[in-house]
């Protein structure tokens, strides 16, 4: 039994992880949270759940569908707002705040505008029990898993291996340098905007079969990629992973001995892990 | 005529003190109590944004406001519904120990700055939220406690009842919005305020000059705490309830958007405006929706939809997103034919923010 929770917690670490990762990715380039992430996880789901269901289409044609769609939608978003707003001085990030905030009241009454409030489900897209010696593990969650790390590895020969990467990670460093040799910082916002967005739609559509849908499900996972990302260090894309691990596994293992009581101890345990090393486990200390 | 008044200053405040007087007559006008209970919930958030911008002021970005109305709330509510304390004593007691919790918080927490200051503030309302939940035996778990109104007051002449109409909640919010709004009116102007301006500004040449920055942060931190805290109590009080639900991460946000949407350039006219708009909007759309639901034209989820595009349109479309409360300045400018002074503290700003 035990080791089933801990399965549990490992899915839902990837999801956050996949959130976190995307988050960081936004923040190390624009210098901004995004807090509508967890709407673009929300919307990733409920257009996987219409290609599906509605259209027909099979689940793999959905996953990229949606992914290309959301992050067709966070570029939009990109050009057409955060880079109006972000003015260069100390009130652009206060604007971007409130503006990625009052994008989630916008995102969340459009889909349940377009969707309805009540909760949908996918059904099972690989139905199937895994057995070892006792243990039964579902295909469903082991295939979360590989993807994940798929997507994780993916990002990786991407950011580490390409000439795109090389000029996300420039324009992260040092954004005028990088403009000095050429790289169009613009573009790259844009860019890395939207794949930030695609990553939370993949982790939407990875949740989707396991988890029911519904306008609302953004909250809780932004929060917690939130919370994964200011303990792995804020502009860490390792930390980020660590610390959606952390929490996934924290929040159902505590979640099943201390039922309720367990939110109190994972906001505690942040709170701690922030006083106690206040640039976040992977970050670097800034003044 | 005095020659030494300075018209083109005064001049406008005059205008606003007109525009914002027909607020004191509004129960003699009307006495619809939804119109009055709308305008004296949007007085409660002005209050509580002023409180979130007195802390943008000193560079804090405090996402756990409504933490403190509860705290507030649930003070007032224990001391009255489980002591027997009267109103007004426990009103007060309210604001002291949200202030005193907001110290003692501020003082551990505000030595992180920045995003995880607001997280920290984030968690905190999560905490207190799940503390007033599962602490059965004090605040009575998901059911909440009553909140008595205050007793009648007798005047002599008059007795002033607060169960009858919601009139003299109205000029008690009216009077809690003065007295804040004066006190934050003050601190902005007097060389407190420049300090905390400074503390944001440049932490790191307030420091050089000698200004101890956690001293600053802390005590507009407790001084919102305080604030805040009599606004919760006069929240249940009125409402006369106090539920877990009631204040979460979503009322803390809404503030902080009626704060930014109505402009943080200033303490007290940007949040009032800001919450008096917004909260009406919000309340409208609620009314309109339900009048559509009614006559059978189901549109789930406009309201958040229409606020939400809303306040991005303002944030978006206002020069350099600067609030609400820039148009009265831009009006005045264009009124007296005045250069725009905008541009130059714009560039000496970038200049002073890029590392």
């Amino acid at each position: 039994m035990l080791i089933g929770i801990w399965v549990d917690g490992l899915v839902q670490s990837c999801i956050y992880t996949t959130m976190a990762f995307g988050m960081v990715l936004v923040f190390s380039i624009l210098g901004i949270l995004n807090w509508a992430h967890g709407q673009f996880y929300m919307l990733g789901a409920m257009v996987l759940w219409s290609v599906v269901m509605l259209a027909g289409f099979p689940f793999g044609v959905g996953l990229l569908f949606s992914a290309l769609l959301i992050g067709v939608l966070g570029m939009l978003v990109e050009k057409f707002i955060i880079d109006r707003v972000n003015v260069p001085s100390a009130s652009g990030a206060l604007y971007v705040t409130a503006v990625t905030i009052a994008l989630q009241l916008f995102f969340v009454g459009g889909a349940s505008m377009l969707w309805g409030r009540l909760e949908k489900g996918l059904g099972m897209v690989m139905p199937g029990i895994l057995s070892l010696g006792g243990v039964n593990i579902s295909h469903q969650k082991i295939a979360v898993i590989i993807f994940t790390l798929v997507v994780m590895a993916v990002m990786y020969f991407v950011l580490g291996h390409t000439r795109t990467g090389l000029a996300i990670r420039a324009a992260a460093q040092r954004p005028d340098a990088a403009m000095l040799y050429g790289v169009h910082v613009g573009r790259i916002k844009t860019l890395v905007m939207g794949i930030g967005c695609a990553m939370a739609a993949l982790a939407g559509c990875f949740m989707a079969p396991i988890y029911p849908v519904s306008p609302f499900m953004g909250g809780i996972p932004m929060i917690m990629s939130l919370l994964a990302i200011v303990i792995g260090g804020i502009g860490s894309l390792t930390g980020a992973i660590v610390g959606g691990v952390i929490l996934g596994l924290l929040n159902s293992v505590i979640a099943y001995y201390l039922s309720y009581f367990s939110e109190v101890v994972l906001f505690a345990l942040v709170i701690l892990i922030l006083l106690i090393r206040p640039q976040g486990l992977f970050g670097v200390p800034v003044k | 005529m005095n020659p030494h008044i300075d018209w083109r200053n005064t001049f406008p405040k005059i205008v606003a003190c007109i525009l914002a007087a027909p607020a004191l007559i509004v129960p003699l006008l009307t006495d619809n109590p939804a119109t009055l209970s709308t305008m004296i919930l949007s007085g409660i958030w002005a209050v509580v944004a002023m409180g979130f911008t007195l802390i943008l002021w000193t560079g804090q970005f405090s996402l756990g406001q409504a933490a403190f109305m509860a705290i507030g709330g649930y003070t007032s509510g224990i001391l009255s519904a489980r002591l027997g304390w009267p109103f007004w004593p426990s009103f007060l007691t309210a604001g002291l120990v949200s202030g005193a919790v907001a110290c003692a918080v501020g003082a551990v927490v505000l030595r992180v700055g920045g995003f995880y200051f607001s997280i920290i503030t984030l968690a905190l309302g999560e905490i207190v939220r799940i503390i007033a939940m599962q602490w059965q035996s004090v605040t009575r778990g998901t059911r909440g406690l009553v909140a008595y109104p205050p007793e009648a007051i007798s005047l002599g002449f008059i007795k002033i009842d607060f169960e009858a109409t919601p009139v003299p909640y109205y000029y008690f919010m009216i009077v809690l919005v003065a007295v804040t709004g004066l006190i934050y009116w003050r601190i902005g102007k007097s060389r407190l305020g420049g300090t905390f301006f400074s503390v944001a500004i440049n932490p790191m040449l307030a420091e050089h000059q000698g200004i101890h920055l956690m001293k600053f942060r802390v005590m507009a931190f407790t001084v919102a705490g305080v604030f805040t805290g009599l606004a919760g109590s006069f929240y249940a009080h009125f409402l006369q309830a106090v539920t877990p639900y009631m204040l979460g991460i979503p009322e803390s946000i809404q503030v902080m958007i009626m704060s930014i949407v109505g402009g943080v350039s200033s303490l007290v006219a940007g949040p009032i405006i800001g919450s008096v708009v917004l909260y009406n909007l919000s309340q409208f759309l609620q009314r309109a929706g339900s009048d559509l639901q009614t006559s059978g034209f189901v549109l789930e989820g406009i309201q958040p939809l229409v606020f939400g595009g809303a306040v991005v349109c303002i944030l978006l479309f206002l020069p350099r997103g600067s609030g609400l409360i820039d148009l009265w300045t831009r009006f005045w400018k264009r009124v007296y034919k005045e250069v725009d002074f905008y541009e130059l503290p714009e560039d000496l700003e970038e200049e002073t923010n890029t590392h």
